[in-house]
């Protein structure tokens, strides 16, 4: 149907685009707007122009020690988390026996809490390394690996079923007729499988990019940031900044202004990349 | 040929059998901490309870009582469930009605909806809670009004994705015989959504069920959920019980095992069918 | 189903959100139940006691918290008004405070930490000078004032030191070999280290696993070192210029006792229950349970911390071989050092508060130190020793520690080490302290690291608190 009264269309949309300006849109032009100014509570903001941005790197290091960080643990885990996850998904698919067994399990971890997760994670990795004398809060680098083996248990499972949904839906003719062309199993994967998955891929890739930039609570809670911020990501630096101390919430909402145009164009230049690669069915 | 298959399938077989243990034993490692005494788990959390360490169900107690587990419980549950009904029932209709009524006002809603997925939390975190303050919406009720603003965006792609796909044809004869739009999406449409609204449901469960830091700000101080109970645990408080701690985690995942294990047929259909259609 | 009636439904679905979105809820789920002092420990909230009044207070100490679910239940009975008692997690007061104080229901009764937190929070300090509480103040210069103005009252007088176990001690001046035979010759950090070291290496006879309980450089839990310890020698070195404190912070210091300061925490970190490369992960709490577990001898923490050693399960430390050893740095006269009483909680009333929500906080402030329930739960369960004189001799705490406190400051023969790190410049300052306290310690950072973290972070940070 093409045609509706208006007032049936105000009628479908208005409850989420209310709630949507309210618990969103305001805010986020809110706190364009507060990135400009010195403010405590909002009432008593000051324009200030640019100078929030520029101390939020000149400042100190922190920000844009967290920005390399988490740079670096995207990079890391977008590529180990969707390889294992194409690999399961490859085998998954075989037809062996336990396979429902074994997606209910290598999923599961996804449906535990980002903070609960942490502290899982604190545990055991504690247990570990006491063993060398040590503890997470040794160096940065335990956090950053921790994370990693984190976020790789948590994704995994997730992003293994929808590789699993993507191969199951590639027709089993081309399959066939690779095979009769005399493919082995190997040239299957690369010539016909990888490519018809392309659009598994684009989603898998986006959906961990921006899960591995935006994390917080994992982060919060496997180290806090220890030792003294260094193994803080970029979400946790922000709230440190803007909660921790007096004074600097026009710095943090600069920085969270950053932040979310980083963010953005990553996400929209990844998206770009996989989906030209994408071959329409 | 076949005993070559077989062979190879058996070795899979092995190697998943061993990495689905391996994942499991993070779980399974905190459970075994929660029966012992909270001085001896930090420093040897490998360890298989003893006689001296094991202490029964000790720390679920004071767990519970340290963090006010069951209402935190309610409250988390109380929220998750009826912000997902929110979620579902208007991204559902917003979704349909823009994606049936193609106009310059649909594609701006659509997007403007969309591009939430993108902007990380931070960003509004501060105005964000401002705003709930400001309109009360800092309780257990007023946070569904800031769910269904979060969870938009999300539930609004995914629904437009599979309802592209479903055929004019019956809501015309709907609306031939007289429905108005309320009843050609409510008694035709919604019921084809189920597979769907299946998805969407399960998607936003499990982000606000886990979710942390919106609650945490918004109505942190008042009402907890169980993340927040849980992060409240280590906030020191100068008593960090390791033994109540290890006994949360365990009760924080356990609703959430339950409903995956119940589900999860539907859960994991439900996502792949979210991802690859949308 | 007819058309109408489902357009009928449908409308009111519609209205019930809108409604729901709209409207200041009143209807709460019922879950605050509010007899069970075994639930919530932050909140005390009763339920919605419009009739009396409330009282939202905004508590510093996590110790304590459980104490005040019964002060609520009290002040409720007597006076009927409601008392909400939320408290801030170890190391986020201020972060919360910021918060709440944001928010429409914000907290009337607060705390502020001495000159720096009245700097910082000045523009909702009401004036006190005319409440009944600060009438009663026994020493009204250690009030926070501001020209004639009164903005913060100390609610407690307290003390800290090295908390030793008498019982160790005695056990080790009886060993051949020892190095002092009574805790009297210990009374200079040359002592303190020769006895210190000699024990590590007999823990075994003793039955130690280290002298030291483990120096918790966890994030939020390191106060005992970037605030307690470093007030040692910002102590000396403003002593040295005879800095008058009411000026606030000093724009910048030298650390000149800088050594002094390694001196100690070197023998903290050095004799140790745990190796020096774990104590990242390590809480107070951790700390007071080996101390009242007796695998340490010592461990240095305030009068507050009676409460902690007493509520571990299994303790086997006696009330009367629990005391004070002053910290000693190796200063020279430091054989007249006592322990370090002061106070850094001060309560402060937010102006901006509605005038009969601050007339109910004057009250309920009055009301704990001057009523006999008040004062009971002050001596008896909160253990502060209070600088009022509604407070009789008699009505002094009982535990050990406090005790020992009040045994400290009136020798005479003793200087006390007044509590300077009420002027530290921020809590950013003391969180980055004991953020390269904690690499120093694993080994990662040197001393000159810190100490040039220390002069550095001290003269940007005093200087951002003036912008």
């Amino acid at each position: 149907m093409q045609k509706m009264p208006k007032r049936y269309y105000a009628l479908f949309t208005l409850p989420t685009i209310i709630a949507f300006l309210l618990s969103f849109f305001i805010p986020f032009l809110l706190g364009i707007y507060l990135s400009f100014t010195k403010f405590t509570t909002v009432t008593d903001s000051q324009w200030v122009g640019f100078s929030n941005y520029i101390r939020a790197f000149s400042e100190d290091q922190n920000f844009l020690n967290a920005m390399i960080f988490t740079i670096k643990f995207a990079l890391v885990s977008v590529v180990l988390i969707n390889v294992f996850a194409f690999s399961l998904a490859v085998l998954l698919t075989r037809k062996i026996k336990g396979t429902n067994l074994f997606r209910t399990v290598f999923f599961m971890p996804n449906l535990i809490g980002g903070i609960v997760l942490g502290y899982i994670w604190q545990l055991i990795i504690n247990g570990i390394l006491i063993n060398f004398g040590v503890d997470i809060t040794y160096s940065a680098n335990y956090g950053f690996w921790g994370l990693v083996v984190l976020m790789n248990w948590q994704m995994t499972g997730y992003m293994m079923v929808i590789y699993i949904a993507g191969i199951q839906g590639i027709s089993p003719e081309l399959i066939e007729a690779a095979k009769i062309d005399g493919a082995n199993s190997w040239q299957v994967l690369k010539g016909v499988i990888i490519p018809m998955v392309m659009p598994a891929v684009t989603i898998c890739t986006f959906l961990t990019v921006s899960n591995s930039f935006k994390l917080f609570d994992q982060n919060l809670a496997l180290t806090a940031g220890a030792p003294a911020r260094a193994s803080s990501m970029l979400a946790l630096d922000i709230f440190n900044t803007f909660y921790g101390r007096n004074g600097y919430e026009g710095v943090g909402q600069a920085k969270a202004v950053v932040f979310f145009l980083f963010v953005a164009i990553i996400v929209l230049l990844q998206l770009r990349l996989t989906r030209n690669q994408e071959v329409e069915n | 040929m076949n005993s070559k298959n077989r062979l190879q399938d058996s070795i899979t077989f092995i190697f998943l059998f061993i990495l689905a243990i391996l994942f499991l034993s993070p779980i399974l490692i905190v459970l075994m901490n929660s029966f012992k005494g909270r001085f001896f788990i930090s420093d040897t959390p490998f360890a298989f309870p003893t006689t001296q360490t094991f202490v029964g169900m000790e720390n679920y107690f004071s767990g519970i009582a340290k963090t006010g587990f069951i209402q935190a419980f309610g409250y988390s549950l109380f929220i998750t469930v009826f912000s997902v009904g929110a979620i579902v029932l208007f991204t559902s209709m917003t979704a349909w009605c823009i994606t049936r009524i193609k106009s310059k006002l649909s594609t701006f809603i659509y997007y403007f909806l969309v591009f939430s997925m993108i902007v990380p939390f931070q960003m509004v975190m501060f105005s964000m809670s401002k705003m709930a303050n400001i309109l009360h919406l800092d309780n257990p009720i007023g946070i569904i009004v800031l769910y269904l603003g979060f969870g938009a965006g999300l539930s609004v792609f995914v629904f437009s994705g599979f309802i592209k796909n479903i055929p004019h044809e019956i809501e015309e004869a709907a609306t031939m015989d007289g429905c108005n739009p309320l009843q050609t999406f409510f008694l035709i449409v919604f019921p084809i959504l189920k597979p769907i609204t299946t998805t969407v449901a399960i998607l936003n469960a499990m982000w606000i069920w886990n979710d942390y830091l919106l609650p945490y700000l918004v109505i942190g101080s008042n009402y907890k959920t169980i993340p927040i109970a849980v992060q409240y645990l280590q906030g020191g408080y100068g008593s960090r019980d390791m033994g109540a701690m290890m006994a949360m985690l365990i009760l924080a995942i356990i609703p959430i095992i339950i409903f995956y294990l119940s589900l999860q047929q539907y859960i994991i259909k439900g996502v792949a069918a979210g991802a690859v259609k949308g | 189903m007819s058309k109408k009636l489902f357009n009928m439904i449908s409308i009111v679905l519609i209205a019930v959100f809108v409604l729901a979105a709209c409207a200041a809820p009143t209807a709460v789920p019922a879950t605050q139940a509010p007899a069970t002092a075994a639930t919530v420990a932050a909140t005390t909230a009763a339920p919605s006691a419009t009739t009396g009044g409330e009282v939202y207070y905004l508590n510093f100490k996590p110790e304590i918290a459980d104490v005040y679910t019964k002060i609520a239940a009290e002040y409720l009975k007597e006076t009927g008004v409601t008392l909400k008692v939320v408290t801030a997690a170890s190391g986020t007061y201020e972060q919360t405070l910021k918060s709440e104080m944001a928010k429409s229901d914000a907290p009337v009764l607060f705390q502020i930490n001495g000159p720096v937190g009245y700097a910082a929070w000045k523009d909702y300090c009401l004036d006190l000078k005319n409440t009944d509480l600060y009438k009663h103040l026994t020493d009204k210069s250690l009030a926070v004032t501001s020209g004639d103005g009164v903005y913060g009252i100390p609610y407690a007088i307290e003390g800290y030191g090295i908390i030793y176990n008498n019982a160790i001690m005695t056990k080790y001046f009886a060993l051949s070999g020892a190095k002092a035979t009574s805790m009297d010759q210990i009374n200079n950090f040359a002592t303190l280290k020769a006895v210190v070291e000699d024990m590590t290496a007999k823990k075994a006879q003793l039955g130690i696993k280290g002298v030291f309980s483990s120096t918790s450089l966890k994030t939020g839990e390191d106060w005992r070192w970037q605030t307690h310890l470093a007030n040692l020698p910002i102590f000396y070195e403003l002593k040295d210029e005879s800095y008058d404190l009411s000026k606030g912070t000093p724009s910048e210091i030298t650390f000149k006792y800088a050594d002094n300061f390694k001196n100690i925490f070197d023998l903290y970190l050095n004799n140790s229950v745990t190796g020096s490369k774990l104590l990242g992960s390590k809480s107070v709490d951790d700390s007071m349970a080996e101390f009242a577990l007796g695998e340490s001898a010592m461990v240095q923490n305030g009068e507050w911390a009676w409460s902690q050693i007493k509520g571990v399960t299994g303790n086997t430390v006696k009330e009367q071989d629990v005391k004070f050893l002053p910290i000693y740095t190796g200063v020279t006269g430091e054989e007249k050092q006592s322990i370090s009483v002061g106070t850094e909680n001060f309560f402060a009333i937010n102006s901006k508060a509605t005038p009969e929500k601050q007339k109910l906080a004057e009250n309920f402030i009055y009301w704990l130190y001057s009523s006999d329930a008040g004062k009971k739960f002050v001596v008896s369960d909160l253990g502060f020793i209070a600088p009022f004189d509604t407070f009789s001799d008699t009505e002094k705490p009982t535990d050990p520690l406090s005790k020992e406190v009040l045994r400290y400051s009136s020798n005479t023969n003793l200087y006390n080490v007044a509590w300077d790190f009420t002027v530290f410049p921020s809590q950013t300052f003391k969180n980055d302290f004991g953020g390269v306290l904690l690499q120093y310690a694993q080994g990662n950072k040197t001393w000159a690291d810190v100490t040039k973290l220390v002069v550095d972070e001290w003269k940007t940070e005093a200087a951002n608190a003036t912008k």
